[in-house]
């Protein structure tokens, strides 16, 4: 397996991972970034995460909540990048998600939570004879529920159940010395949700039905960094805005189409193990500075990628 | 390489503009899908059904109505003309809504105001809880607190009250005989179905006198929600053609009547006393303590005062105090019983090996925060049996109020045994025991859900006998979910069924020889 001819640094840099945290579906650091995958090469590997959270904001209101504690929901994620040319990418991603409280009488929850595959496609790439160069990616992604999980137990749930088609498009400025820029911005639409139950009480109305309608979620992000001779390294601040959806009142449970927000910053290191051919680690931090209706969690993520080349003769 | 590129996207593209199309979001129902009500006897004789709170019909005065030939009458058919000639979208909107039925309509409003009000007070800082005041309904914590008890005592008001109404508005119907405007006046266009029976006082006045007068009581914070929704259902009433405005003046004056008859019982049956003292909980934990058994402690954190300590204590519709005792369930297995541990193992078992289905058995009873609550949940199952039964709006309110009676009680026989045993939660014995839903804070011995469902399931099978195979079947999917859940043992379970049949019993037999049968 680690007989394959040694790629760039460029292309190990490329198995950069999730930045996973308590929303679902575990949101996908290679469907935000501006990397792309050489023709015939597959990038997998997997990926640990780390969410927690004491302090959520019930609607607005910050607070914390003695019968949960701190919540934890770690995850360990599959992923697959494959290079169908050097300028379309098919990703596919499987997490298993499980959820416990740190006090209290919940039960925890566990399970496969969504498939998520995506098509990325490099579509405009502009040289600049100084400098460096812009680049243009448009994503289509989509995300179906892996098992029939319950979704009605948030925020122990380890996810929404709902299927969702997302578009996003990044655009990137990348210097020849290694610093990039990056913005990206996406659009998820959101497929109502079944519940086991023939009613439900949100947006101040009793809803007589079992299905519930997900709003959709806007969200961008923008990100800068340096990345370069197999190092990568990054700061970033990401916002997501739900387009609809109930606040928690005062003392409620959360609801899985609650108005879910946040403002979170993070960073990323990655760097392609020395002898090691193909392998690369990777770790990321996140924080969230403000939120609606979602805790204020810390995530940790780490992983190993491997780099698999499927053509004999590499193409540069 | 551009090409399949391309190609490959515009592909991906159309398959996901399918799959989005195909997962639009639908229209959900916010209100119930209820068919036009056309009553299919008009139950002349509801008029000398027998009372429950009320001496007798005439214990309300309705004064004679004017002659149809009077002019102030004449008058009122020319309005309802003219008023139907210039019929906004809202009108014909409102009078389709309340064509579903004025009694189910009400039932289906108080069930999301039940929902609404269903949160439990936030604790304070310093690790105490407020309690809901009503004299300041729109603080935090707002009142009430919609809990299971009082959601059943505000259905059993609401229900007992609008049939008590309504059976006073029979016998003036029929003594007077006044007919609908669309009878008198064919240039009356009728709007709703024709009820065949008499206008003064209106019953679509009544019904929402005594709703309104009621429920700003129980639930303040909505006040402005009832009014408006008062106003539309009489206003539904007289654009359609069924009723003039005397017959309207005439039924709320009726309903508000009965209904302060209802707010005097109601604001001295004990509820005030409910929530108990401090020095009162402490004692019920030292009676358990002093019997041998281990009391039932508060899981939530910070600790919250039992839910309700004394609603036992609460007048009941059909049981007396001593029918209360004298039904009450013998002990629970002791704590440090073999059957206890055999128990616990069970619930342990179970929620630790939960199928699917299981579960989603639990959810579909879970009727926790925000909800309707289990009575409410029993109203919604009988809604479509009365809507398909076309009663006439009194017997649809017979109907509801034997339901919530019956539900009312098997909350103040339940809750008198639970404050009796205080036994604790399978969570609190075996804390390795994690639930799936929320924890109830109140003590185990008997489940609840399960007094309630025999309850409701005995006295829907006496009004329905044709369902009585699926209620049953629904009683004890209900009663189980609450040991798949993690929070109720088996004994709790079985008792509680046997309970709640028994209280039942009581109002059965009250339906048995109310004249109505």
């Amino acid at each position: 397996m680690k007989t394959g001819p040694r790629r760039s640094q460029w292309q190990m840099l490329a198995s950069s991972l999730f930045l996973a945290f308590v929303c679902a579906p575990l949101y996908a650091q290679t469907i935000q970034d501006q990397i792309m995958i050489p023709r015939k090469t597959l990038f997998t590997g997997t990926v640990y995460s780390y969410d927690s959270w004491d302090h959520y904001w019930e609607g607005t209101l910050k607070r914390i909540n003695g019968n949960i504690g701190t919540v934890t929901t770690q995850s360990v994620t599959w992923s697959g990048n494959y290079g169908i040319t050097d300028r379309l990418d098919v990703i596919a991603m499987v997490p298993y998600v499980w959820t416990n409280t740190s006090q209290g009488v919940l039960h925890g929850q566990k399970g496969f939570q969504d498939l998520t595959l995506a098509a990325k496609f490099n579509f405009l790439e502009i040289p600049f004879t100084k400098g460096g160069r812009l680049r243009a990616i448009a994503v289509l992604s989509g995300g179906i529920p892996l098992t029939d999980y319950n979704p009605d137990f948030q925020p122990l749930s380890i996810g929404f159940a709902s299927k969702q088609i997302a578009t996003r498009l990044t655009l990137n400025f990348q210097a020849n010395r290694g610093w990039f820029l990056n913005g990206s911005t996406a659009y998820t639409w959101r497929a109502n949700v079944t519940l086991d139950r023939p009613y439900y009480f949100t947006e101040n109305q009793l809803f007589l039905s079992n299905e519930v309608a997900m709003p959709n979620v806007f969200d961008y992000v923008v990100a800068a960094g340096y990345l370069k001779n197999g190092l990568m390294a990054q700061g970033s601040f990401w916002q997501q805005r739900t387009l609809g959806g109930g606040d928690i009142r005062r003392q409620d449970i959360p609801f899985v189409s609650n108005r879910m927000n946040f403002s979170k910053v993070g960073g990323l290191v990655m760097y392609p193990l020395p002898k090691l051919s193909g392998l690369a680690f990777r770790v990321t931090f996140g924080y969230t500075v403000d939120g609606r209706n979602v805790g204020q969690s810390t995530t940790i993520s780490t992983g190993l990628m491997y780099t698999l080349h499927l053509e004999k003769s590499s193409r540069k | 390489m551009r090409n399949p590129s391309y190609r490959f996207v515009a592909a991906a593209t159309a398959f996901a503009l399918v799959i989005m199309g195909s997962s639009c979001n639908k229209a959900l129902p916010a209100t119930e899908q209820l068919p036009v009500l056309t009553p299919a006897g008009s139950d002349a004789t509801a008029g000398s059904w027998r009372m429950i709170v009320l001496t007798g019909p005439t214990q309300i005065a309705v004064p004679p109505p004017a002659a149809v030939s009077d002019p102030s009458y004449q008058a009122e058919l020319a309005s309802i003309k003219s008023s139907q000639a210039n019929l906004t979208t809202e009108q014909h909107t409102a009078i389709d809504y309340w064509n579903g039925g004025g009694v189910l309509r009400w039932n289906e409003i108080l069930r999301e105001l039940v929902a609404r009000a269903d949160l439990p007070p936030a604790p304070r800082p310093d690790g105490t809880y407020p309690v809901p005041d009503p004299n300041n309904p729109f603080a935090d914590p707002q009142f009430p607190f919609g809990n299971p008890p009082y959601a059943a005592r505000a259905y059993s008001y609401v229900s007992v009250a609008q049939f008590e109404a309504l059976k006073v508005a029979w016998y003036y119907k029929f003594l007077y005989k006044r007919p609908s405007p669309f009878k008198v006046d064919s240039g009356i266009t009728p709007l709703m179905p024709d009820s065949n029976v008499p206008s003064y006082p209106s019953e679509d006045a009544v019904v929402s006198a005594v709703n309104e007068t009621l429920l700003k009581l129980l639930f303040p914070t909505s006040v402005d929600e009832i009014t408006q929704k008062a106003a539309e259902h009489r206003q539904s009433a007289l654009l359609s053609g069924r009723a003039a405005a005397s017959d309207i003046a005439a039924g709320v004056a009726l309903g508000r009547a009965v209904a302060a008859v209802f707010a005097a019982r109601a604001s001295s049956d004990g509820m005030k006393a409910a929530g108990g003292t401090a020095a009162q909980w402490q004692a019920l934990a030292d009676a358990a303590t002093a019997r041998g058994e281990t009391p039932w402690l508060s899981q939530e954190i910070p600790p919250r005062p039992p839910m309700l300590p004394f609603f036992g204590k609460v007048k009941a519709w059909m049981m007396t105090p001593t029918d209360i005792v004298n039904e009450r369930p013998a002990a629970p297995p002791s704590t440090s019983s073999s059957q206890m541990q055999q128990e616990l193992a069970e619930v342990k078992h179970a929620v630790e090996n939960l199928t699917r289905d299981q579960l989603a058995t639990v959810y579909f009873w879970a009727d926790g925060v925000s909800t309707p609550t289990p009575p409410g949940h029993w109203n919604a199952i009988a809604m479509p049996y009365l809507s398909n039964a076309k009663f006439s709006e009194v017997r649809t309110a017979r109907a509801l109020a034997l339901l919530n009676m019956a539900l009312h009680d098997a909350a103040v026989g339940c809750w008198d045994a639970k404050y009796a045993y205080f036994n604790p939660r399978p969570s609190q014995l075996d804390p390795s025991i994690k639930t799936v839903i929320g924890l109830p804070n109140f003590p185990s011995y008997t489940s609840g859900h399960s007094t309630f469902s025999a309850a409701a399931a005995e006295v829907l099978s006496y009004l329905f006998p044709s369902g009585a195979s699926n209620f049953d079947a629904m009683k004890e999917e209900a009663a189980l979910s609450r040991l798949y859940g993690g929070i109720h043992y088996r004994s709790d379970i079985e008792v509680g069924k046997d309970h709640g049949k028994r209280i039942a019993g009581y109002t059965v037999r009250f339906a048995q020889q109310d004249g109505a049968d």
